[in-house]
């Protein structure tokens, strides 16, 4: 067993050596990046925290945004909604003129229609008189008939008043007849008008199939009805329809 | 067979002996050194198998200082860690055919336990100064001061001898092992004997780490009185 003092002195020295060597060349570096890294790892998490806390920020603020968008658009929807309603009531209101516009417009013509109806109705009614009463008079004797109505000519002369029948005296007459008359009944008839009025006056005979039968008198201001249209437009206007036979010419 | 306890120089640089465990430690320094060299010359952010190796041992060594001291580990680090490296190299350096591990011979174990001596000075005094660091050996009272005085060194000593012993000791049986049994034979007691030389390693850095925050910790409440 020995102890070599050169030896532990060369491994002291030796091992201080080293230590130093690997300070400089192992510890000291590596020790030193693994800081780095730390420090740099730091680094990384404090901006990692602090774009966190941007990205947070702005989260919020596109929040703010998005709810000032919401509130904008339900204010927007609700001043469009009030619009609408505006103008659904004013085309309701067109709406509603145009529709009473168009009931009274068709009421109108309705009215008119019936009207019409009604005209061409009493038309037809009057034609249709006239053929039965004209087929009627061609049943009966031409003769009875012109001394029945010459008859009622003189009594409705006679029944004038005296000033009536001498303003008749002096006045031009026209004696209208539905049918025409031929020179002897010209003549019958004068004889009788001469006769109701007193004196004989000068007669201008005119025929008129519309009388359907009789004898009229017309004078310049003055007309004596006495056939079976008058008859029968009197008749109308007792049962109130006056224009159901009107006045021939 | 020569005692294992007796080396003979390997040769003589004058008057003076150039003994087989100084050789083998310059073999382990240069190869430590190199390869630190090489290891730390691209360090990058991202790091290789090998440098978070490296960084592994840094970061250990750094978590133990911290534990045991409670303080910055860069202090400590190079000592301490150098210290784990260079007797968990030694140690194994037995596996090596032929070589005889530093730590197996008594000069390199009494020089690493004199350099934990001087640490203990060296940092108890820095950190409290020489007064606070003597005052430290009064503790509890005067009275112990031989005792704490003792103490330092036995404590020394006692890490020299149970280096010393551990590593002989293997050495010592795988060769009587060897010589008596079958080539593969001693390989399970080599397999022990690597497990030792860790345990050792371990063991003596963190006995020194604990030795200097004791006096460096002892010279604290002087500078306070101060």
């Amino acid at each position: 067993m020995s102890f070599d003092l050169w030896t532990l002195g060369f491994q002291a020295v030796n091992v201080l050596v080293l230590v130093w060597l690997l300070h400089r060349f192992f510890w000291t570096p590596i020790a030193g990046l693994i800081a780095d890294r730390q420090a740099k790892a730091s680094t990384l998490l404090d901006e990692a925290a602090a774009e966190r806390a941007e990205a947070n920020a702005a989260l919020s603020e596109i929040e703010a945004t998005r709810t000032g968008l919401a509130e904008e658009r339900n204010a927007m929807l609700a001043a469009a909604r009030k619009d609408a309603e505006c103008v659904r009531d004013a085309l309701l209101e067109a709406a509603k003129a145009e529709v009473e516009t168009l009931n009274d417009t068709a009421k109108a013509a309705r009215v008119r229609a019936a009207e019409a109806l009604k005209a061409k109705a009493i038309a037809d009614a009057r034609g249709l008189a006239l053929s039965i009463a004209g087929k009627l008079v061609a049943r009966l004797d031409a003769t009875a008939t012109e001394a029945a109505f010459l008859g009622w000519l003189r009594q409705g002369i006679a029944g004038l008043s005296e000033v009536d029948r001498k303003a008749l005296a002096i006045s031009d007459l026209e004696v209208v007849s539905a049918a025409e008359a031929d020179p002897a009944a010209q003549d019958r008839i004068a004889a009788a008008i001469a006769s109701a009025l007193g004196t004989p006056v000068p007669l201008i005979f005119r025929t008129d199939p519309a009388l359907i039968a009789g004898l009229e008198l017309h004078g310049s201001h003055f007309t004596m009805r006495n056939s079976w249209r008058a008859d029968l437009a009197r008749i109308a206007g007792a049962l109130g329809d006056k224009d159901a036979l009107p006045d021939g010419p | 067979m020569d005692s294992p306890l007796q080396s003979l120089p390997l040769f003589m640089v004058g008057p003076v002996p150039i003994m087989p465990a100084v050789v083998v430690t310059w073999a382990i320094m240069a190869a430590l050194v190199l390869g630190a060299a090489l290891l730390t010359r691209r360090l990058t952010m991202v790091p290789s198998k090998a440098q978070g190796l490296a960084e592994l041992l840094v970061d250990t060594v750094d978590s133990q200082i911290r534990d045991v001291t409670g303080a910055a580990p860069a202090p400590y680090r190079a000592f301490i860690g150098t210290l784990f490296v260079f007797i968990l190299s030694a140690n194994w350096s037995s596996l090596i055919p032929g070589v005889t591990p530093p730590t197996g011979t008594m000069e390199t174990p009494a020089a690493l336990a004199a350099l934990v001596f001087l640490s203990i000075i060296g940092f108890g005094v820095r950190e409290g100064g020489v007064r606070g660091f003597l005052r430290g050996f009064a503790l509890p009272n005067p009275a112990m001061i031989p005792l704490n005085i003792l103490e330092s060194v036995t404590r020394s000593f006692s890490m020299f001898v149970r280096l010393f012993g551990n590593v002989m000791s293997g050495v010592f049986v795988i060769a009587i092992v060897g010589s008596l049994a079958a080539l593969l034979v001693p390989i399970p007691l080599m397999a022990l004997d690597l497990l030792t030389g860790a345990v050792q390693a371990y063991i003596f850095a963190v006995l020194s780490m604990v030795f200097i925050t004791s006096a460096v910790e002892k010279g604290e409440p002087q500078l306070k009185e101060a």
